[in-house]
């Protein structure tokens, strides 16, 4: 039995952008998250399917996240469960991903979470980045980067950008 | 006696610099290393050997050194085992010989030296076997090893982590290198040339011009044209280690006292240009303060204008003697050349060289230079799986056969002369690789000759000499890797830089065989050491195993949680302050006399769905879940296929097609990877769909007699039977409302959305105050499971732990359809009488709660174990201790006096059910 308490900073406030020098962490409240999976899952989607690095629009799209799984992002909500006419399984998981944008000079930073470059394009956008499973991608302007952090790694997630961002200042 | 020339170098004769070494004060340049320093300033002693503390001097000039290893302040913080020959200058620096004391120059322990005949290879295996190696072990590991780490904490000593990418990566930054990484990048290739020096140029400082080019023109040029190429070039950086696909570790060093930067650099192609090393000559005394390698020298005379000596006797076989004795002559040196094939060689002097001794004339000498041939630096090679070819002409290993996408390029490949490696170097920049060409020189071989008089040093930092070589052939450690650990030939610092060469040659010559039939040791990363703390950087303290964080995590610690890693999450073990034991008992007694709140947001939610759905469950549980109707939970066992229990768990149908697996908090990761593997192994993964939404729902538990009270202020519908679930909302939002207990009281599960768990724990926690419930900690949980015998996977099974040995033998002997697992329960073994059970423990009241981890043991002498204790605490409310324990054969022990020990004490306990409250069930529906 230990109180380990004082070993793990409060959590910061969700809402707050976070200054990392030449870049901008800024948390993002999306209206909807929603796995879908399904055999034929990658080609039914009407969506705007986002691969790595991506060119996300600002309105619904969809991330391609396995051959036979998307995450939907802002799109019009679903019923959850299985659905035998489209042979989709759909799952609310609009709390499971804290969002983020990275602005600024965003490269430098991911390249010490993980061997990435736009130049070399994927399928899917999960990946791991600092250790940690995200999705990753790029918005339309083409210089902010958007994770997808599971929620209880979301703290992680921030403190390892930080901390990069003092490294790389060094 | 200063060495220093007055012109010439890489120096800034503008900066001086000031330092000291072993206390005294010196002065060198900026762009001089501490060796060259020292080496110019005049002290001929730089180090202490680590067996012996024979004084030793510098043998290199960069990373090949064994000797110059020092412990270095600056600004009041210490690093130890700083090569001296790699560590620049910085003003102010204070250096100390890190293996003696008070100096390198007078060191106490020296007089070991006389006492060498009973210290050879191998004497400590023999020598303290009696009465008890643990007995000498604490004195001899004070006396090893070298350096000490400096107790200061430096919070800013931190390891910066990048990835990178080019299409081509050079690693030298001599003149084959610079010619390579030029063609690659005028040849359009995305090009990365990498140097350990701060300055670029390798041996061609050493050489006065290039292509008709002076020197340094030449390679401002090779760098100009690489650069306008798009080309990159890192100068301080160091290839350490090439893994898998072609990544390739590199350190980028910063200035002294600054962690060094690891760059994981995946490239196309890889080119070694890393040059090659001096071996030295063995003769006896070959290890004296004065005895140089010849390539050493020409470097200390070209980057740092520093002679090695001023009488030197020159003992070499290679064709680039002629050339650097010229430049020594004409740098003010006397070069005496001497055959080194002349027999016995000896050097002459103590703590400073006088002569070398060859044959019966004696050559007044205070330096002896030698150069027993040229080794390629191969080990990147090696590292990356390329084999190595001996070549009889060049007396070395050259690279073999290649692995995937590298080539060598230069001296690194055995094109010794600067022409031929240029014209290589071209080729393969251009990914045209040429022939390897024809040595211009076939040098004569000076291995070790057995037998041969004195003590001949084949590994200077580890004080292996012949004589060891001869006594480890003679005890049969005569392969290589055997040679190395029996005498630690090649196993310091410089890794066996300059000694594995000598020392595989000399077994070579004991065994009568030839050397490539020796054979090399292993090549490992890292090429020179390098800190630990570049490996891990950034992730240590929160970022080592970062936990994950519960939504209600404020709401906790607001309400003064002692926050834990619990399987990986951080949870309140316990509310409030005071003794944590007390808290626990108090919040379990709450519990159950009221009611309690907790959060179990981290239990699995992972969704299955499909038309297979059904069957893939039914498949993956020991319990049969096919008649599972909708709306229902029932408890359930995923097993390993060697039918050991895996996780244990409650499962809902929530329909026809989709269920959820509520899988326990620590195991939700290794549970979805277990689904996903099957999944995809003989089931139809079209038909089968996984989603781990644990993370979208946070859970509330309210358990005890008042928990439907706490529920109904909420308007919820809690006419629910055990073992059901409900999906239904609260203030609009979708909330599952489950009836399962993990307390054996009444509970409630409610789980929703997790961004509006913060107003669900108030509204909970306000209805709890007025019955003088609350919150509750997974330690106070720990108690009421274990009060009823609930089993935690992991804690109260190990290994082995099949279900039927849990008091669940039904599905192993009636489930007719296959599952996970099944095979294996019907194993001899599964079936052994002295399987370990689960079952109570009872001691009597009182006494303290036995140790969890005690043996439970046989009254035989001497004892046996039949098992052990797996939980153990205090029940608040039975008033006495309770535990639960594996033992062999326990059901059939139920009632029997068993013996309990711990730590040499014993006491007596009566074997129980595991279920120690309210075993008919009652307070289910209470």
């Amino acid at each position: 039995m230990r109180d380990d308490t004082a070993l793990w900073d409060v959590p910061r406030d969700p809402t707050h952008p976070i200054a990392l020098g030449p870049a901008t962490l800024t948390p993002v409240q999306l209206t909807r998250q929603t796995l879908v999976s399904g055999p034929n899952v990658l080609h039914q989607t009407d969506l705007p399917l986002v691969e790595w690095p991506g060119a996300a629009p600002s309105g619904p799209y969809a991330l391609a996240l396995r051959r036979d799984r998307v995450l939907q992002v802002n799109a019009p909500e679903t019923p959850d469960g299985w659905n035998d006419t489209t042979q989709q399984a759909t799952s609310d998981v609009t709390d499971a991903y804290t969002v983020f944008d990275l602005t600024g000079d965003a490269l430098p930073l991911l390249g010490r979470g993980a061997e990435i470059t736009p130049d070399i394009p994927s399928r899917s956008t999960a990946r791991l980045l600092f250790g940690l499973g995200v999705f990753l991608y790029r918005l339309e302007d083409a210089t902010t980067y958007r994770l997808h952090v599971p929620r209880a790694h979301a703290e992680a997630l921030v403190k390892h950008v930080e901390t990069a961002a003092r490294l790389r200042a060094r | 006696m200063t060495l220093r020339l007055p012109t010439g170098g890489l120096i800034d004769r503008s900066k001086p610099l000031h330092f000291t070494f072993d206390g005294k004060p010196f002065q060198g340049y900026a762009g001089d290393t501490l060796a060259s320093a020292l080496l110019a300033s005049g002290p001929r002693i730089l180090g202490r050997s680590f067996k012996y503390h024979r004084p030793r001097g510098l043998w290199g000039a960069w990373v090949d050194e064994p000797n110059a290893i020092m412990s270095v302040t600056l600004q009041g913080r210490t690093f130890p085992n700083c090569l001296a020959t790699t560590t620049y200058l910085e003003d102010g620096m204070e250096a100390r010989a890190v293996n003696a004391w008070p100096s390198a120059q007078f060191d106490i322990k020296s007089g070991l030296d006389l006492f060498h005949r009973w210290f050879a290879a191998g004497f400590y295996y023999k020598t303290f076997m009696w009465p008890d190696w643990h007995l000498f072990e604490p004195m001899i590991r004070r006396m090893a090893g070298l350096g000490h780490v400096s107790p200061q904490h430096l919070d800013d000593y931190s390891s910066d982590q990048t990835h990178e990418r080019c299409d081509t990566l050079v690693i030298g930054g001599g003149p084959a290198g610079l010619a390579a990484a030029e063609a690659a990048a005028q040849s359009g290739q995305n090009t990365l040339l990498v140097d350990d020096h701060a300055t670029l140029g390798g041996t061609a400082h050493q050489l006065p011009e290039i292509d008709a080019t002076p020197t340094p023109d030449w390679i401002a040029a090779r760098r100009s044209a690489i650069e306008a190429a798009g080309g990159r070039i890192l100068t301080a950086t160091t290839a350490v280690g090439i893994y898998d696909h072609n990544l390739v570790g590199l350190a980028q060093s910063g200035p002294f006292g600054t962690a060094p930067r690891l760059i994981r650099l995946r490239a196309g192609r890889i080119i070694l240009a890393t040059g090659a090393i001096d071996r030295p000559l063995t003769f006896a005394n070959n290890d004296r303060p004065g005895v140089m390698a010849l390539a050493a020298a020409a470097e200390y005379l070209a980057r740092y204008a520093t002679l090695p000596g001023r009488d030197i006797a020159l003992l070499a076989n290679t064709p680039e003697a002629d050339t650097i004795a010229a430049q020594l002559t004409q740098a003010g040196a006397t070069i005496t050349r001497i055959d080194p094939a002349q027999n016995p060689l000896s050097a002459r002097g103590g703590k400073r060289l006088t002569a070398l001794q060859a044959g019966d004339r004696t050559h007044p000498a205070d330096t002896i230079l030698a150069s027993g041939g040229l080794t390629p630096l191969v080990h990147l090679w090696r590292h990356a799986g390329g084999k190595l070819d001996w070549c009889e002409a060049r007396n070395a290993f050259l690279p073999g056969t290649p692995p995937q996408n590298m080539t060598a390029a230069g001296a690194a490949n055995g094109t010794f002369d600067t022409d031929q490696a240029l014209e290589e170097a071209r080729a393969t920049g251009q990914n045209a690789p040429i022939k390897r060409p024809a040595p211009t020189h076939r040098i004569t071989p000076h291995w070790p000759t057995p037998g041969s008089p004195g003590r001949q040093w084949i590994d200077f930092q580890h004080d292996v000499t012949l004589k060891d070589v001869e006594l480890a052939a003679r005890e049969n450690y005569t392969s290589v890797e055997h040679l190395k650990r029996y005498t630690t030939l090649g196993m310091a610092s410089d890794q066996g830089k300059t000694s594995n060469m000598p020392g595989l040659a000399a077994m070579a010559a004991i065994q009568g065989r030839p050397i490539p039939e020796i054979g090399t040791t292993t090549f490992r990363p890292p090429f020179v050491p390098v800190p630990i703390e570049m490996y891990h950087g950034p992730h240590s303290k929160q970022l080592w195993n970062p936990l994950k964080r519960l939504p209600l995590e404020p709401q906790h610690r607001t309400a003064n949680a002692a926050l834990g890693d619990y399987g990986g999450w951080l949870r309140p073990g316990w509310y409030g302050t005071g003794d944590p034991e007390t808290r626990a008992q108090s919040e379990a007694r709450m519990a159950r006399d009221t009611a309690a709140i907790f959060d179990a947001s981290p239990l699995g939610k992972i969704e299955i769905m499909g038309p297979d759905a059904e069957a893939f469950v039914n498949f993956i549980y020991y319990n049969t879940i096919a008649t599972l109707k909708p709306g229902k939970i029932r408890y359930g066992f995923m097993l390993t296929e060697g039918g050991a229990v895996f996780d244990d768990g409650v499962i809902a149908r929530l329909d026809a097609n989709r269920f959820v697996i509520s899988c326990s908090s620590s195991h939700v990761d290794s549970v979805r990877t277990h689904l996903e593997a099957w999944r995809q192994d003989g089931n139809d993964p079209d038909r089968i769909f996984i989603h781990d939404t644990t993370q979208h729902w946070a859970t509330l538990t309210v358990t005890g007699p008042k928990a439907r009270q706490i529920l109904d202020t909420l308007d919820l519908d809690t006419d629910l039977p055990h073992m059901s679930l409900r999906e239904t909302e609260w203030r609009d939002t979708p909330l599952r409302l489950a009836r399962v207990s993990f307390t054996g009281d009444t509970s409630f599960e409610l789980s929703l959305r997790a961004s509006h768990a913060p107003a669900l724990w108030d509204a909970l926690t306000q209805a709890a105050k007025p019955l003088n419930a609350g919150p509750i900690g997974v330690e106070a949980l720990s108690i009421l499971r274990a009060e009823k015998g609930f089993l935690m996977i992991g804690k109260d099974t190990d290994g082995e732990t099949m279900p039927h040995d849990l008091g669940f033998p039904a599905p192993r002997q009636k489930k007719t359809t296959p599952f996970v697992g099944d095979r294996s329960l019907h194993t001899d073994k599964a079936n052994a009488p002295d399987r370990k059970q689960l079952v109570g423990l009872t001691v009597p009241s009182g006494t303290p709660p036995l140790p969890t981890g005690a043996h439970l043991v046989t009254e035989d002498a001497p004892p046996r174990s039949l098992g052990y204790v797996t939980s153990s605490y205090h029940s608040p409310t039975l008033g006495r201790p309770i535990a639960l324990a594996l033992v062999a054969n326990g059901t059939d022990r139920i009632g029997d006096t068993v013996t309990a020990w711990h730590l040499g004490e014993t006491r007596q306990v009566t074997i129980s059910p595991p279920c120690a409250l309210d075993p008919e069930g009652d307070r289910l529906d209470a």
